[in-house]
């Protein structure tokens, strides 16, 4: 079965004050039915732009200057507007960060909800309205046929962020994408819009590409993973070889600098010091040819110096990594 | 009130809070009923000892960073006391407050937010000293330089102005700039959550060598349970304006007591068996309440998977469960806790 | 668990940028330059004060002497015709300018200061004293300005210093309401309470850390009341309440204001001034908006 969202060699750039800069460099993933990819990166890896390259929303000064992005057989990139609108919604829908600007404060979320549904299914307005309490009810709303008229300010953010999910997945898209979609929320509501998002795929097979900084939320959604620095692909294969067999210096690095909740066990927490990064994601238009993450890597070679950053190398089915010293250094 | 109140404390406590209540007013209900009141921190006591982390976890209208800003007199507090090195600071007003303040100094969650952009980076860093007349100028120069190396960044930096900075330095900044006035007490307030897992590790470390160096005190405010894992060493958990747990970092993460403190491990624990059990048994469902006029009894009552009719009428107060471990609920005992040995 | 050797806390050197950058207030000017309506205004202000400075000398003509027959049009001796009484109209041009400009000017700042005051103090302190400022303040918006203004200069004589002052008491609220708004928004800042933690007072909150970051938007307010204070003169003297013995634009255009069907340059030149002053005003003041406002700049 063809990949519901396949992007190749996808590049885009920024037009600043000092010419085009590349953002995001030469990606490639395939999103299988029902499977989820997960990017992650720090703020600045590209990961938000290329949610928003695959939603063709990418702002102004934005531009895709390679690549293509097949969703559902259909390239993204050359669709008209009229054709991406009917894309949007219907076959590919996105999930944000904050949910208090993502939704109108001015209509309820049943109108919300139902808009979509009319729009895209041409429901009438009595219909769409009880569709969208059965939505509110598929994400565990509470006394839903009350809150369907209520507005987004009288909900919680918990609450909000499912009214999102609901709307995005209310045209039973073939993609979801999810960019950083529990930062904003409390912890234990987190873990809750996580089970949300996990049955609710297990119900509709929807393809999600979760955008996160969070490897832990990485664990436990996402089958796939591309772990993203300064808009390259560093390393990339399935979730769980690349959690337990990090390869890349950056990706282990990532992981070490998490603290680690330690339960039952009387840590020495207090005199442990956490591995860090040193430095900081160079900046747009700091990146040149070779490594970019060469000025913070504590394993850095001749080798890395001399050449350029070296493509992503699959190793096995399992993952692949873009790093000169990958073997030497993989314990 | 008078200053020597707490007599009892021992020496070597540094901050002796004693039934904090913060309320706001938040409108009427309807055009002639009561006024309502925001309960943001509602009878909130705790110890700091010197040189030792005391974290405050909790969740968003929990109180916790209102407490830290009311213990550092930057909002107004409806009652309570706040002795800090053996002075009820909660009685201090005008200059004598004004001048109290180099000892105890706050940094913020949003590096961002918290520098004026107008200013250059030395000045910020000079202010507390301008403002509280430490060291000749000559002396302030030099000191504000010091600190900057302290935090790890080039004395050039004091010419830049803050948006030159990346988050990540702009909060070595705030921290440089709390170091100024060599206080004993810097408040933390989610000092890390807005920075990038990398960056983040920095600053805890940074803030860590600090607290080596000069053995300063830190209220450390996070939702991330990890964090404070790692860096507390004492904890509290906050619940809707009141202390529902607080112990030794060893004791909370071995043998936690609360139910809410189950809730908050369970969605922290690392993937795994364990987790998906914890998440199973402990994770409570919804979001928070609001702090807004809340009702009679036990806060967590509404969202207690063990909840019963006593809870919902009578409010549970912190009591000595072991030593240094002080619990607020009506079922200790009853319920057994999770066993995290079994794993 | 993988483990990379711990590195010792290294400094964070990277990546800082190399030279001091511009204060705000540089690169805000630098802006300002760069906005072609923002010039053209302020090359035509200045070639309008520099005329009104030192045209009157070079011209040499004496405002309030006979230069000609009343109604002469204009020709090669007076370039703009003179008035019913025989009046150069370029030199009361040149001449008036300064007493509009001045009015103009000046009438703004004391809209500005009161405006600003008690805006800020009413946003920072909040609580009684805010709601009793903003009741004054209110009591003032609603006065009609022009009556009010009317009132105050009867009351107090036609001169040129009561005709300033009037302005600049009439139209203080609304800069003083954006104050306030200001400071409401401002003073829950992190980087206000940082200051305060730092052992900053109320006078230093407020003059050195809010009032700087609650300029912006009052600058572009005070640049348009400089045009509002000018077109509120003319008006004044068109209605005769003008200062009678100092010749300005609006006085100007009052006296001669019944003679505008025979003779359309004693109206017209004055008019003329004061609607290119006013637009030089406010085209400055949309340059210093584009400059100060950072949503409408462009990313760098």
């Amino acid at each position: 079965m063809p990949p519901v969202l396949s992007v190749k060699d996808l590049s885009v750039s920024m037009n600043g004050t000092k010419g085009m800069v590349p953002v995001l460099e030469h990606l490639s993933f395939d999103v299988a039915q029902g499977k989820t990819m997960a990017l992650v990166g720090e703020s600045g890896c590209g990961k938000s732009m290329t949610a928003l390259a695959i939603m063709q929303l990418l702002p102004e000064d934005f531009r895709v200057t390679s690549g293509s992005i097949l969703l559902d057989g259909v390239e993204v990139l050359s669709a008209s507007p009229k054709e991406l609108r009917s894309l949007r919604g219907d076959k590919m829908s996105m999930i944000f960060q904050e949910p208090m600007t993502a939704l109108n404060p001015l209509y309820t979320v049943g109108d919300q909800i139902g808009e979509v549904l009319r729009q895209h299914r041409g429901l009438s307005r009595r219909d769409a309205h009880a569709q969208a309490i059965q939505f509110l009810k598929a994400v565990q709303i509470p006394a839903a046929d009350k809150r369907v008229d209520a507005y987004p300010h009288q909900l919680s953010g918990g609450m909000r962020q499912r009214v999102m999910i609901a709307m995005a997945l209310a045209c039973k898209p073939k993609l979801l994408i999810a960019d950083e979609p529990t930062t904003a929320l409390d912890v234990t509501v987190q873990a809750q819009i996580f089970d949300l998002l996990s049955e609710l795929q297990d119900d509709t097979d929807t393809a999600i590409v979760l955008i996160t900084h969070d490897l832990g939320a990485v664990a436990e959604l996402a089958d796939d993973v591309a772990v993203l620095y300064a808009g390259r692909c560093i390393e990339q294969g399935t979730a769980h070889e690349v959690i337990a067999r990090a390869r890349h210096p950056y990706t282990r690095g990532l992981m070490a600098c998490v603290p680690h909740l330690q339960l039952g066990r009387m840590s020495n927490h207090a005199s442990a010091e956490l591995d860090e990064i040193p430095g900081m994601v160079p900046p747009l238009g700091a990146r040149g040819p070779d490594c970019a993450f060469l000025p913070r890597c504590a394993f850095a070679g001749a080798i890395c110096r001399a050449q350029p950053q070296p493509p992503l190398d699959r190793i096995d089915a399992g993952a692949a990594v873009s790093c000169w010293r990958h073997q030497e250094i993989t314990p | 009130m008078s200053d020597g109140l707490n007599i009892s404390a021992p020496a070597d406590v540094l901050l002796d809070v004693n039934d904090l209540v913060v309320h706001f007013p938040a409108g009427r209900r309807g055009m002639f009923g009561p006024p309502s009141k925001v309960h943001a921190v509602d009878g909130v006591s705790f110890r700091v000892r010197r040189g030792t982390t005391f974290g405050i976890v909790g969740e968003s209208g929990s109180g916790k960073s209102t407490t830290a800003q009311a213990v550092m007199r930057l909002i107004p507090m409806t009652s309570g006391q706040i002795v800090f090195g053996g002075e009820n600071i909660a009685d201090f007003r005008g200059e004598r407050l004004r001048l109290a303040r180099s000892k105890f100094q706050i940094v913020f969650q949003d590096p961002f937010s918290a520098l004026d952009p107008r200013r250059r980076a030395g000045d910020l860093i000079r202010e507390p000293l301008d403002l509280l007349g430490i060291g000749s100028p000559r002396e302030r120069e030099v000191r504000v330089k010091q600190l900057l190396e302290e935090v790890g960044l080039p004395p050039q930096a004091a010419d830049l102005f803050p948006h030159q900075f990346s988050g990540g330095q702009r909060q070595r900044l705030c921290i440089a700039r709390a170091m100024a006035p060599e206080p004993d007490l810097i408040v933390c307030d989610e000092a890390v959550s807005a920075l990038d897992v990398a960056i983040q590790a920095q600053i805890l470390n940074l803030l860590k060598k600090l607290q080596r160096e000069r053995g300063l005190t830190y209220i450390f405010i996070s939702h991330d349970l990890g964090v404070i894992q790692h860096f507390c060493d004492e904890i509290a958990v906050m619940y809707l304006g009141r202390i529902v747990e607080q112990a030794p970092a060893q004791v909370f993460f071995s043998a936690p007591l609360h139910p809410y403190s189950w809730s908050l491990i369970s969605a922290a624990a690392p993937p795994g068996p364990l987790r998906d059990r914890l998440k199973k048994d402990y994770l409570v469902k919804g979001d928070p309440p609001s702090p807004v006029d809340p009702p009679p009894g036990c806060r967590f009552a509404q969202r207690c998977p063990f909840v019963v009719e006593r809870c919902r009428d009578e409010l549970p107060i912190l009591q000595v469960e072991a030593e240094e471990h002080f619990i607020a609920c009506h079922r200790t005992g009853e319920i057994a806790p999770p066993d995290f040995a079994s794993l | 668990m993988t483990t990379i050797e711990s590195t010792a806390i290294k400094p964070d050197k990277t990546a800082l940028p190399v030279s001091a950058a511009a204060s705000p207030t540089m690169a805000a000017l630098r802006q300002f330059a760069r906005s072609p309506a923002g010039v053209v205004g302020a090359v035509v202000l200045l070639f309008l004060m520099l005329a009104t400075l030192f045209g009157p000398s070079i011209y040499g003509v004496d405002p309030l002497d006979i230069a000609g027959a009343p109604f002469t049009p204009p020709d090669a001796d007076t370039w703009l015709g003179t008035d019913y009484l025989g009046r150069d109209i370029l030199a009361g041009l040149l001449q008036g300018g300064r007493a509009t400009l001045t009015v103009g000017g000046v009438a703004a700042i004391i809209t500005i200061v009161i405006g600003v005051t008690i805006g800020s103090l009413a946003g920072f302190f909040g609580g009684p004293i805010d709601t009793a400022l903003t009741k004054i303040t209110e009591f003032f918006q609603i006065l009609p300005p022009l009556l009010f203004a009317m009132v105050l200069v009867t009351l107090f004589g036609q001169t040129l210093t009561t005709v300033t002052i009037a302005i600049g008491v009439v139209s203080w609220p609304s800069a003083a309401r954006l104050t306030r708004a200001e400071f409401l928004r401002l003073r829950n800042l992190d980087f206000v309470k940082a200051s305060r933690a730092a052992g900053a007072g109320n006078g230093h909150l407020i003059l050195l850390v809010v009032l700087p970051n609650a300029l912006p938007p009052i600058i572009v307010s005070a640049t348009l009341a400089i045009g509002v204070a000018i077109l509120f003169e003319g008006g004044l003297s068109f209605l005769g309440l003008g200062d009678p013995n100092t010749m300005s634009w609006g006085l100007m255009l009052g006296q001669n204001r019944n003679y505008v069907l025979n003779a359309w340059w004693t109206v017209a030149f004055p008019g003329a001034a004061i609607f290119i002053a006013v637009l030089a005003i406010s085209l400055i003041g949309d340059g210093v908006n584009d400059a100060i406002n950072p949503r409408l700049r462009k990313r760098g």
